[in-house]
């Protein structure tokens, strides 16, 4: 008889014990956004100063993107006019987009209310509204950790999507054709009615830098 | 003047373009940018036909920016190659070196700084002719960040000769040898991994190793190879075990999926005292779903491994240690001493509820002051530097037969077959109501704590370990609350006598259930034996059975002395039952010795004295020097781990044996599992405190011995062996 063995006969008493003492220690370690949970509420002003609550667009689709106009990756989707196509898509179909800039003052990305106007303008950018978020409490409660990172919550506000923009995580302009773009699958999902296919996707892109 | 402006601008432009062309398309080697320097190397001067060959995309970054690793972490992206070469030729996926965890405010990426080399397996057509060249063209691009991302690329080439045979770069030769020491080892230990049971639950990864072996790690860390997989800045727990080493890994927004293997790198750091090496191994988990109820009741949640965790407070960890000591109540060594004393209260209670109140009480204050004394012992130990845990006594083969003999003797005492100074063990029956009493009642609960102690050992190990690693206070604090639970039943029924009348009433059945008692001690006392003879042997084994035989003579001649009729009678008997007695306890003492401790079975793959390896001793060692042999020695333990990978890689390798044996070099393998002390004299000699230590001597005794690093290389053994 190996030793295992012998202990697991000879002990297994103790270890039942050991077990029901232990199993109160042991707990989640994980506290982010889930998929399929509420999507964590959050209200922040928008460039043009107006308050922006999650929770006032109940009963329409949300589409949150983390974004740096300094970024590499960001460009690569500005630079194309992929991301202005998505959103005139969406918000044409009646979804509210939030930009979200989080870069606290001194990173790039940072813009107050009349820089952030200034990127919308000169991108021909078309969300909803951006929201200037220099403390990070969304990036925080959101988990983000790169532009652009793409978040879609439903019209009972849960988080049906997180993720990348799509499935070509380079920096090339050149890869965005052949590449599969998660957030407009999962818009096309929600608008007819089925559940999100592909609901958490790799995110790639740059680091959001953090208020400390 | 203004059309020479012109001119000069417009020929500035011209250069300016011409060079942009340059720096955009044209191949080059090394290539520069504003963060990087990439080159490629290649590992030989020439290759044969059909032959495989290293190639290292090197890139040197400035202060500060770093490149990414296979899983770049929170953000960023892998460095990438796409390879142009000459029909026939193949390239395989860069080999990865080891990353470094590299903190962007609460976030973490996986990537390197200064300096790193890629290397990359390249295959030469096998239709290639010597004469030919190679022309390998890497189209690189990687993106390199400090606070900011810049994506950048440079198409790379270098043309490698086609020759009759592969010869190596001699130039080149440190280079690719520090960019493999840079990659992590192959692992020596198997591996399993489970999906989370649900998206908020951890990710348990085990590495399969013996407990001991476990138990040297100071620090563990798995880098994940799929991002996302696990959370890249969340510290992980990590926790001894009976199979090895448990990590509980946060499990990240792309969680391993059920029936998928588990791919990266493993990080451990041993022990000071075990080597102290940090260690990096490539690991694939196969998947195994019954981790779980391994992690759940095992050490991963109650052990908040030493450095990364620290997710218990001490409150907490009071909360567990109370629990912990109710029911350690329930051990089978601890059991029979828990009744005995419930039936001296139930005795008591039908006498003066008062003295049962007193006995409860100091029952209490004697498992609680054994409990301060054993962490007291401990903490000192460890203030002096020795690194032990709980469980320490049973790595002593003397204490673990001193503890046999104890539970065979109780084992007796509650069999009936003797009885402790008139009275029987803890102030059983008429003895209670004496002054005896108070004495008997403190006395059981230090004899708790300590029969106690073999029971505890495989299942508090860890979560007292953890104690241990703590503050003094903290540490003192976890055992006093362990040892209150522990005597907490008691506590409560001195606090409320009442609770006595819901005790069954007193008879005779007390006696018939005090003597089924005695088989749970004798059980334990087998249990000991076992590992005894895991220990040392047959010949500790053997000696372990003749002291019993002799503590069952010594008490069988004990009840002569009452029997007797003549005085000289009774002395005979007396002094004959301590003789025998005495005997018993004289093999304490040996056990522990060398001789003993020879005969022990290794633990060490069972290598110790194979064919190639002989066992060390001074004698053996002293005559080989003698008979001017040249010597190798190799000092190790079955727990320590760079001994483990060092003997794997380097020593049992093919060339290094071959080259043992080619320079008639003698081997002798100094097994310090059990901290033999002629190897821990030897070890001060080379001002060590632990293992591995390599020692080289030369066949001239006027030479110096060489010691070689900890880490061994196969090139490095055979360069000292060489060197002779």
């Amino acid at each position: 008889m190996d030793k295992r063995s012998f202990l697991k006969a000879g002990v297994a008493a103790m270890a039942l014990a050991g077990a029901t003492m232990f199993l109160t220690g042991a707990g989640a370690t994980t506290s982010g956004p889930q998929v399929g949970a509420p999507a964590p509420a959050f209200t922040a002003k928008d460039s043009n100063g107006k308050t922006v609550n999650l929770a006032d667009f109940k009963g329409k689709t949300v589409v949150l993107e983390w974004t740096n106009n300094g970024c590499p990756f960001v460009r690569k989707h500005y630079g194309s006019g992929n991301m202005q196509k998505l959103q005139a898509e969406a918000t044409s179909d009646g979804v509210v987009w939030l930009s979200i800039a989080s870069s606290p003052p001194g990173y790039q990305g940072h813009v107050d209310g009349k820089q952030a106007n200034e990127v919308v303008a000169s991108s021909g950018a078309k969300p909803t509204a951006v929201v200037l978020d220099h403390d990070s409490t969304i990036a925080k409660a959101y988990q983000a950790r790169v532009t652009p990172h793409m978040y879609v919550v439903d019209a009972k506000g849960t988080l049906v999507y997180m993720g990348g923009i799509d499935d070509k995580p380079t920096a090339n302009p050149a890869d965005i054709p052949g590449a599969k773009n998660y957030v407009r699958a999962a818009l096309n999902d929600i608008k007819a009615g089925k559940p999100v296919s592909e609901a958490t996707t790799r995110a790639y892109g740059c680091t959001v830098h953090y208020a400390s | 003047m203004r059309q020479t402006i012109f001119k000069a601008s417009g020929f500035l432009a011209l250069l300016f373009g011409a060079m942009l062309a340059l720096a955009g398309a044209a191949s080059a080697n090394p290539v520069r940018t504003d963060h990087v320097t990439a080159t490629l190397e290649s590992e030989v001067t020439a290759v044969a036909p059909g032959e495989r060959f290293f190639v290292a995309l090197r890139q040197q970054i400035i202060p500060k920016w770093h490149t990414y690793w296979i899983n770049p972490g929170d953000s960023g992206l892998p460095t990438e190659i796409d390879w142009k070469l000459p029909a026939g030729a193949t390239a395989e996926p860069i080999v990865w070196p080891v990353p470094k965890r590299l903190p962007v405010g609460p976030l973490v990426n996986y990537g390197y700084e200064t300096d790193v080399r890629l290397l990359v397996p390249i295959t030469a057509p096998k239709d290639a002719r010597p004469g030919d060249t190679l022309r390998l063209e890497a189209n690189a691009r990687w993106l390199v960040c400090e606070e900011i991302c810049i994506p950048e690329e440079g198409v790379l080439t270098l043309d490698v000769p086609v020759g009759p045979a592969t010869t190596i770069d001699d130039g080149n030769r440190a280079a690719f040898a520090s960019a493999r020491a840079a990659l992590p080892k192959p692992s020596p230990f198997e591996a399993a991994a489970a999906a989370p049971s649900t998206p908020q639950a951890d990710t348990p990864l085990l590495i399969e190793m013996p407990t001991n072996m476990a138990a040297t790690v100071a620090e563990a860390y798995f880098f994940a190879e799929r991002i996302d997989t696990v959370v890249h800045s969340a510290p992980q727990k990590y926790a001894a075990g009976e199979k090895g080493l448990t990590l509980s890994l946060p499990t990240g927004p792309l969680p391993l999926k059920s029936g998928e293997a588990l791919s990266g790198i493993l990080r451990l750091v041993e022990k000071p005292e075990a080597g102290g090496q940090t260690l990096y191994f490539a690991v694939t988990a196969k998947p195994d779903a019954a981790l779980h109820a391994a992690a759940a009741s095992g050490g991963a949640a109650a052990a908040q491994g030493g450095g990364a965790g620290s997710g218990v407070g001490i409150l907490e960890a009071m909360g567990l240690a109370l629990l912990g000591g109710l029911l350690l109540n329930l051990m089978p060594c601890v059991f029979p001493i828990l009744s005995m004393k419930a039936l001296s209260l139930v005795h008591a209670a039908a006498g003066a509820r008062r003295t049962a109140r007193a006995h409860g009480l100091l029952y209490v204050g004697g498992v609680l002051l054994s409990f301060l004394l054993v962490a007291g012992i401990l903490l000192a130990l460890r203030a002096a530097g020795d690194s032990i845990g709980w469980g320490f006594q049973l790595q002593s083969s003397w204490f673990v037969l001193l503890l046999a003999y104890l539970m065979f003797a109780i084992g007796l005492n509650l069999a009936g077959f003797f009885a402790f100074g008139g009275g029987r063990l803890a102030g059983m029956g008429d003895s209670l109501a004496s002054r005896s009493g108070g004495t008997g009642a403190f006395f059981t609960g230090v004899l708790a704590v300590v029969v106690a102690t073999p029971c505890t050992a495989p299942f508090m190990g860890v979560a007292l370990g953890f104690a241990l690693a703590q503050p003094a206070l903290v540490a003192l604090a976890i055992f006093l609350a362990l040892g209150l639970g522990m005597a907490l039943p008691f506590l409560l029924l001195s606090i409320f006598p009442g609770l006595l009348r819901a005790l069954p009433r007193p008879g005779p059945w007390m006696e018939r259930f005090r003597q089924f008692l005695a088989f749970p001690m004798f059980a334990a006392a087998a249990w000991l034996v076992w590992v005894l003879a895991q220990q040392s042997g047959p010949t500790g084994l053997a000696l372990a059975l003749a002291g019993m035989v002799l503590i069952g003579f010594a008490v069988w001649l004990a009840r002569q002395v009452t029997g007797a009729q003549r005085s000289w009678g009774r002395i005979a008997y007396g002094a004959l039952a301590g003789l025998a007695l005495v005997a018993a306890l004289a093999t304490v003492p040996v056990i522990g010795s060398p001789v003993v401790a020879a005969t022990a079975p290794s633990t060490n793959d069972g290598s110790a004295a194979d064919g190639e390896w002989q066992a060390w001793s001074p004698d053996r060692f002293a005559a080989l020097r003698a008979e001017g042999k040249p010597v190798f020695v190799n000092f190790t333990a079955a727990w320590c781990i760079t001994c483990l990978v060092n003997e794997r890689t380097a020593l049992s390798s093919e060339t290094v044996r071959n080259k043992f044996a080619a320079s008639g070099v003698v081997r002798l393998k100094g097994d310090w599992t059990k901290r033999d002390p002629a190897i821990t004299e030897a070890l001060a000699r080379f001002g060590r405190s632990g293992v591995p230590l390599y020692v080289l001597y030369p066949a001239d005794k006027a030479k110096p011995p060489v010691v070689l690093p900890q880490i061994l290389t196969e090139a490095g053994v055979v360069a000292e062996l060489d060197r002779l």
